[in-house]
């Protein structure tokens, strides 16, 4: 972590994105509306974006749980087993699909093969897959915002209220 | 051409697949706007770091796009050729490198970052303007990793200017 902030958060704000306040609201929107507004089930989304924490090794998302996701039934249990053998895990087939489908989208976007094509359809409509992939992309992009920033590597877990449009 | 068997509708390629969720996608157009305001940050600037991360990724969808925001600001095809030879090319400015330096690291591994890379974009860029080129950073790599995993097809296939997302608030290429 570095001793002194990348960029300072400003004085009233909440991120460094404040220095930004209109378009961090707009992000805000955004991000809230995958997370409330959508159409795949919470804990999916929440198996993508910690799977995605834990490869792309950003201290703070890996520590935070959205609250929808656990009161939804995804327990610290369930946390525990999206490591890198989740698909050696009693973790349902629809989260090992997420994990997966979080692991290709950073690894090999480009290379989603037939087979990954045919298990996404088999288990999301259209909409659902456009939702979880906008959601675990961003929250890729996020990640890296936050470690590029300085973020420690690591902290107690820590609940939050799942991002909505409130 | 995407492999998601069902389509909204939509002008673009884009809008027909992010369209099967209007609301988000709106959003995201709001959002997306805000990242290019010449008020805050030179288009040039974020229209370079959208290309490197296109052409690093392998999207032949952003790589097609010129948002003609940057062209305005003075963003010739010639630069945006050269944009191979960032470290060295005298087309490009110490601004202008610092930010695709941050960029490339970012996508590629931000663990790589360092207090020197901030150091350096601070010596070219206000505190507003690197929250703006940050978050516009984080958002093409997103959007470049959609694009590839759905297999959103390009507009067309050489370059193609499209006007700025901020007067484009309806659709997105």
């Amino acid at each position: 972590m570095s001793p002194t902030p990348r960029l300072a958060t400003p004085k009233g704000g909440a991120t460094p994105f404040d220095h930004r306040p209109e378009l961090w609201a707009a992000f805000n929107r955004f991000y809230g509306t995958l997370w409330s507004e959508g159409v795949v089930d919470e804990p999916t989304k929440e198996v993508g974006r910690l799977r995605n924490a834990r490869v792309t090794g950003c201290g703070i998302c890996k520590n935070l749980r959205f609250d929808g996701a656990r009161a939804a039934g995804l327990t610290e249990e369930h946390v525990a087993e999206i490591d890198d053998a989740y698909a050696d895990s009693d973790l349902p087939a629809r989260w090992k699909l997420a994990a997966r489908w979080a692991d290709q989208l950073i690894n090999d976007p480009a290379g989603v093969d037939g087979e990954l094509r045919a298990a996404m359809l088999a288990e999301f409509d259209s909409a659902q897959i456009v939702e979880l992939t906008a959601t675990v992309t961003t929250a890729i992009a996020f990640s890296k915002a936050a470690v590029a920033f300085g973020a420690p590597e690591d902290m107690p877990v820590l609940a939050v209220p799942t991002p909505s449009l409130d | 051409m995407t492999w998601l068997p069902e389509r909204a509708s939509g002008a673009t390629p884009l809008d027909r697949v992010f369209g099967l969720r209007p609301e988000a996608y709106a959003r995201f157009r709001e959002m997306y706007a805000g990242l290019w305001d010449a008020a805050v940050i030179d288009p040039a600037v974020v229209e370079l770091c959208r290309l490197r991360i296109a052409t690093i990724l392998g999207c032949d969808a952003e790589r097609a796009i010129r948002y003609t925001d940057a062209t305005e600001a003075g963003l010739t095809e010639d630069r945006i050729t050269a944009l191979p030879r960032w470290p060295n090319d005298p087309a490009f400015t110490t601004a202008e490198r610092s930010a695709i330096e941050f960029a490339e690291q970012y996508v590629i591994d931000p663990h790589g970052l360092t207090d020197d890379h901030f150091a350096a974009l601070h010596r070219e860029f206000d505190e507003p303007a690197l929250a703006t080129l940050t978050l516009a950073v984080a958002m093409f790599d997103a959007l470049t990793r959609m694009r590839l995993a759905l297999d959103v097809e390009p507009i067309a296939d050489d370059p193609t200017p499209v006007p700025g997302p901020r007067s484009y608030a309806g659709s997105l290429p």
